[in-house]
C-alpha cells in the first residue's frame, strides 16, 4: 500500500508541458472535432490558418499537411493560408487556426468568429481568457477546451455525446 | 405483455421521438470518437459518454484488434487474457465468466449485454455466452466495467458488466465472412454484413453456425468420479446458430431510430449450476426497438425490447428434453435522459419496467412464476475543477412477485406466499482526481443487488428420496421468501499513462457479499414428522463472504509490436450457513477462487505476416461437485498454465488465412475445473473482408 501511494505521488512530479507550435496532429485532431460542429453537412471542411510574420513558416508546414486534402476521421481537410492583416477575408473556412501572436490577440479570434468560422488554437489561454472557441492540444493526451460563451456569440455547437465528452469553461 | 403490445409500444415510441427532434448528433460514434481522442470512448460507465480515462470505474475496452489477434473462438476465451476476470472453461461451448472471483457454473454475478439489450438469462441468472447472437467479425468493443454496476444497470450487476457493441453501419460499411476448421470435430463459419441503403439507412446483419465435439479426453470426458451416464450426456456435440439483422435510419438530422431481430439455437452438453453434468436445448428470439434523439434537453433514449427462451434439460442418455423444460419471456422498456447543465454537470435520468415470466418448471402444473420491476434511477457526474470529479448515481427498484394459479398442496409454499414486494436501493460513488495528465487516482464505492431468479423463486420438482422416513416423493422447490444477494463494494483505483504508448492500471478493492443465494444441498431444509411429506429442500439464502483483492496490468505498443501483462490476487473469506460440517451444499467461493491469476501476451503485426503467442496462469482450487444428483462434494483443481498462439498471412488485402493453437500445452487432458478436463486445438481459420 505504502509503495502504491508512493507510485501515485511521483506522478504528480512529472507532469507533461504543453505542446508551443501547432503540429499536424493538432490539425487532424482540429478536423476530428469539427465533424461534431452542427449545423455542417457533408464532409469536406476548410480550415484557415491565420499567421502572422513569427508563424509564417510554421504555417507553410501545416497548409503543405493539408495540401489535396487530410482525411481526419468524419471529415476531409483543406486548407487556405491567411494572413492575420487580411483576416476579415475569412469567409468560407468552417475554423480558423490562429498561430502564435494571432492567438494572443482578442481582436483576431473575435473577427474570425464574426464571419462565421470557428476560431482555434493550441494555445488554450486564447480559450480561458480571449476570444478563441475551442483549444486543442494532442500531445501528450488529446485535450479539448470550449468556452462556451464564445461558442454562444459565434453561434458554433457541437452534438450533445462530443460536447459531454470535453472541458468547457 | 403480448408481443403485439411490444411492438405497438415500439412504434408509439419511434413515432414520438421522431416528432420531437430537434439539433443533431445521434448514436455514439465510438469509431470517430476514439479516433479523436486518442483511446476508446465508452457510455458503459454511466449512461453518458465519455473517454476511457474519464471513467468513475475500472474498466476494460477490448478492440476489433484484440479480438481478431485472440487465439479464441468465443467471448469467454477473449477474456480470460485480461486482469481481474475469472473465466473457467466447462465445456467446449461453455465458458463462464465472473470478475473477480466467485465464478461457477451457470455464473450469475456478471450482467451482460449486446447493444443495451440483456442477454442475461433471468430464469435461471446466467449467461449461456454461446447463445449470444453476435459473430466476432462484427463486435467493435467490448466493455467490461468491474464491480457492482446495480445503479445503471439494474439487478444483478454485481461483480460487473459486460457491454458488446456491434459495429454501426451508419458510420462505414463492412463485410467479412470467416470460416474455422479444426481438430476435434470443430467447424464454424460465419458472415457478418454492414450495409447503407442511403446516407440515412442501414442494415446490419449476421449469421454464424458452428459445432464441435465436446473434450472428450478420456473413455467418457474425463469428469471427476462421473458416471457412465453422466460422462454420455457431458460428451454430447456442441451445436450453434445464430443470426441477428437490425434495420436503422436517421429521422431528420437528431434522431436514429432502429430495430433488431435475433434468434439462436444451442444444444450441447453443460455443467449445470449444481455441478453435474446434463444436456441442454436452448431456442432464443428477441426483438428490439430504440429510439436515440438529441434533442435540447438532452440524449432522449428510449428502449423497448422482448426476449423469449425455451429450454429443455436433461440429465441422462434418454436425451428426453421435456423432463424439465421451461419458457421464459422478459420484456423491457427503458427511457433514459443524459443532459448537461451548466459547464461542469452531465446528469442521466432513467426509468425501467420490466416484466418476467417463467412457466411452471418441472413440474408443469404449479402456474406461472412472475414479477414486474419499476426502477427509477439518476446520475450525476460533477467536474469539480480541472483536476477533481464526483459521480454519484442510485437507483430503486421495487419487485412485485406473484404466481398465477394454484400450487399443488404437496408443496410448502402457497400461491399467496407468491405475493411479495421486494424493494431495493442500490448505488454508485466515485471521486477521481487527476494528479497530473497522465494519471488518475479514483476512491469508489458500490451497492448491487443480484435479485432471487425465477428458478430459485419458483421451483417446483417432486422426487423420490431415502429419508428416515423411508423411500418417498419429498419436494425441491423454490423459495418465495428469498432475499437478494446484497454486494458492497469499495475500491482505489490508479491509472497512469507511462509513455504515449505504455499504461499502468492499479486497483485495490474489497467487496462484501451478504445473503448468498443457492441452490438445495443434501441436508433437508425443513423437517416437520407431522405433515406429509415430512421434510422438504428449498433454495435459501446461504451465509456471507468477503472478498479483498488487488490487480495491475500494463499494456504497450512499440510498432509492430502489441503487449498486455495483467495480475490478479484474490483472498475470498467465506460466512456460510451451510457446508459446517462437510460438503452439504455445492457452494464454496472460498476454495474455489483461484488466489492467483497471471496473463501474459505479445503481438506483432507486419506487413503480410502477424503473430501472437498468449500466457495464462490460475492458482490452485477446490471446486464444488455432484457426484450423484444431490449429493455435493469438492474436487481439488491443481494450479495450471496454459500457451496460446496464432499466426496469420495475409493472402490479398481484404484475405487471411490463420492458425491458431489454444492450450497448447495440454495435451489430451488438463483439469481446470471440476468439470471435463480440457484438451489442447488447433484450427485453421480463412477470413475475407472488405
Amino acid at each position: 500500500m505504502r509503495n502504491f501511494l508512493l507510485a501515485a505521488l511521483a506522478g504528480v512530479a512529472i507532469a507533461a508541458p504543453a505542446s508551443a507550435q501547432t503540429t499536424t496532429r493538432d490539425i487532424e485532431v482540429i478536423g476530428r472535432a469539427l465533424g461534431f460542429m452542427e449545423g455542417v453537412s457533408g464532409s469536406d471542411r476548410v480550415v484557415a490558418i491565420v499567421y502572422d510574420g513569427a508563424t509564417e513558416a510554421e504555417a507553410q508546414e501545416l497548409a503543405a499537411a493539408l495540401d489535396g486534402g487530410l482525411s481526419a476521421g468524419r471529415v476531409t481537410l483543406t486548407g487556405r493560408l491567411v494572413p492575420t492583416s487580411e483576416v476579415a477575408s475569412i469567409s468560407g473556412a468552417h475554423a480558423a487556426v490562429l498561430l502564435g501572436g494571432a492567438a494572443a490577440d482578442a481582436s483576431v479570434a473575435n473577427a474570425v468568429n464574426a464571419n462565421g468560422a470557428m476560431s482555434v488554437s493550441t494555445d488554450l489561454s486564447c480559450v480561458e481568457s480571449g476570444g478563441c472557441v475551442m483549444g486543442v492540444q494532442s500531445a501528450p493526451s488529446v485535450r479539448i477546451l470550449v468556452n462556451r460563451g464564445n461558442a454562444e456569440a459565434a453561434s458554433v455547437s457541437f452534438a450533445a455525446a462530443f460536447a459531454m465528452m470535453i472541458e468547457e469553461v | 405483455m403480448t408481443l403485439r403490445n411490444t411492438l405497438l409500444g415500439i412504434s408509439a415510441i419511434a413515432v414520438s421521438a421522431a416528432f420531437g427532434a430537434q439539433a443533431s448528433a445521434q448514436s455514439l460514434d465510438y469509431q470517430s470518437l476514439s479516433g479523436l481522442f486518442g483511446e476508446p470512448v465508452t457510455a458503459g460507465a454511466t449512461g453518458a459518454p465519455q473517454r476511457a480515462s474519464d471513467v468513475p470505474a475500472t474498466m476494460i475496452i477490448i478492440t476489433q484488434d484484440d479480438i481478431r489477434d485472440a487465439p479464441e473462438y468465443d467471448i469467454p476465451g477473449i477474456l480470460r487474457h485480461y486482469a481481474g476476470v475469472d473465466s473457467d472453461r466447462y465445456m467446449f461451448g461453455q465458458g463462464e465468466v465472473s470478475i473477480r472471483g466467485y465464478n461457477q457454473a451457470y455464473a450469475p454475478r456478471l450482467l451482460v449485454l449486446v447493444n443495451g439489450r440483456q442477454v442475461y438469462l433471468d430464469h435461471y441468472g446466467y449467461t449461456n455466452w454461446s447463445a449470444i447472437p453476435v459473430q466476432l467479425n462484427e463486435i467493435q468493443q467490448i466493455e467490461i466495467v468491474k464491480g457492482p454496476q446495480s445503479a445503471l444497470y439494474g439487478f444483478n450487476a454485481v461483480s460487473g458488466v459486460v457491454n458488446i457493441i456491434t459495429r454501426n453501419p451508419q458510420f462505414g460499411e463492412y463485410m467479412t465472412g470467416q470460416v474455422n476448421v479444426g481438430d476435434g470435430g470443430y467447424q464454424d463459419a460465419s458472415a457478418v454484413l454492414g450495409y447503407q441503403f442511403s446516407d440515412t439507412a442501414s442494415l446490419r446483419a449476421s449469421i454464424g453456425i458452428s459445432q464441435s465435439n465436446q473434450f472428450d479426453a478420456g473413455p467418457f470426458g474425463d469428469i471427476p468420479g462421473a458416471t457412465t451416464t453422466e460422462n454420455y450426456v457431458a460428451d454430447l456435440d456442441f451445436e450453434r446458430f445464430t443470426a441477428a439483422a437490425e434495420l436503422r435510419a436517421r429521422v431528420g438530422t437528431a434522431t436514429d431510430v432502429s430495430f433488431e431481430v435475433t434468434y439462436s439455437e444451442v444444444d450441447s452438453a453443460e455443467m449445470f449450476p449444481l455441478f453435474f453434468a446434463g444436456g441442454s436445448q436452448n431456442e432464443l428470439y428477441s426483438l428490439k426497438g430504440e429510439v436515440v434523439s438529441d434533442t435540447d434537453f438532452g440524449i432522449i433514449t428510449a428502449r423497448a425490447y422482448h426476449n423469449n427462451l425455451d429450454v429443455g434439460y436433461t440429465t441422462d442418455d434418454s436425451l428426453n428434453y421435456d423432463d424439465v423444460a421451461l419458457e421464459n419471456e422478459v420484456t423491457v422498456f427503458q427511457l433514459q435522459d443524459i443532459f448537461k447543465v451548466g459547464r461542469a454537470n452531465t446528469f442521466r435520468l432513467g426509468f425501467e419496467w420490466r416484466e418476467n415470466v417463467m412457466t411452471s418448471t418441472p413440474d408443469q402444473t404449479n402456474g406461472d412464476v412472475s414479477y414486474t420491476v419499476t426502477a427509477f434511477s439518476g446520475m450525476w457526474n460533477r467536474q469539480l475543477n480541472s483536476d477533481w470529479s464526483l459521480t454519484v448515481a442510485g437507483r430503486y427498484d421495487q419487485l412485485e412477485l406473484q404466481r398465477e394459479g394454484a400450487v399443488d398442496p404437496f408443496y410448502l409454499y402457497t400461491q399467496a406466499d407468491y405475493d411479495r414486494s421486494i424493494e431495493e436501493f442500490s448505488y454508485n460513488a466515485s471521486l477521481a482526481w487527476k494528479v497530473d495528465q497522465m494519471s488518475t487516482l479514483r476512491l469508489s464505492a458500490g451497492r448491487g443487488v443480484q435479485a432471487p431468479t425465477l428458478i430459485e423463486l419458483g421451483f417446483t420438482l417432486s422426487s423420490a428420496v431415502n429419508t428416515p422416513f423411508g423411500l418417498m416423493n419429498v419436494p425441491f422447490e423454490g423459495n418465495p421468501n428469498i432475499d437478494p444477494t446484497i454486494i458492497d463494494s469499495y475500491e482505489i483505483a490508479y491509472d497512469r499513462q507511462l509513455s504515449p504508448n505504455m499504461t499502468l492500471r492499479t486497483a485495490l478493492f474489497h467487496v462484501e457479499t451478504s445473503d448468498i443465494k443457492g441452490f438445495f444441498g443434501s441436508t433437508p431444509d425443513w423437517i416437520d414428522p407431522t405433515s406429509m411429506p415430512p421434510l422438504g429442500f428449498t433454495f435459501s439464502n446461504q451465509g456471507d463472504s468477503s472478498m479483498t483483492g488487488f490487480e495491475a496490468s500494463l499494456e504497450g505498443e512499440s510498432g509492430p509490436w502489441d503487449w498486455y501483462t495483467g495480475y490478479t490476487y484474490l483472498n475470498v473469506e467465506d460466512d456460510l450457513s451451510v457446508n459446517q460440517a462437510g460438503v452439504t451444499h455445492p457452494i464454496m467461493p472460498e476454495t474455489s477462487t483461484p488466489e492467483h491469476r497471471f496473463n501474459a501476451n505479445l503481438t506483432w503485426t507486419g506487413e503480410r505476416w502477424s503473430a501472437g503467442g498468449f500466457f495464462n496462469y490460475v492458482s490452485d482450487t477446490t471446486m464444488p461437485r455432484e457426484f450423484a444428483f444431490g449429493l455435493p462434494s469438492s474436487v481439488d483443481v491443481d494450479a495450471f498454465s496454459s500457451l496460446s498462439f496464432r499466426t496469420g498471412y495475409k493472402i490479398s488485402e481484404n484475405a487471411e488465412i490463420a492458425l491458431t493453437g489454444q492450450n497448447v500445452n495440454y495435451g489430451d487432458s488438463q483439469a481446470v475445473t471440476s468439470g471435463p478436463a480440457v484438451e489442447t486445438r488447433y484450427w485453421l481459420t480463412l477470413r475475407a473482408s472488405r
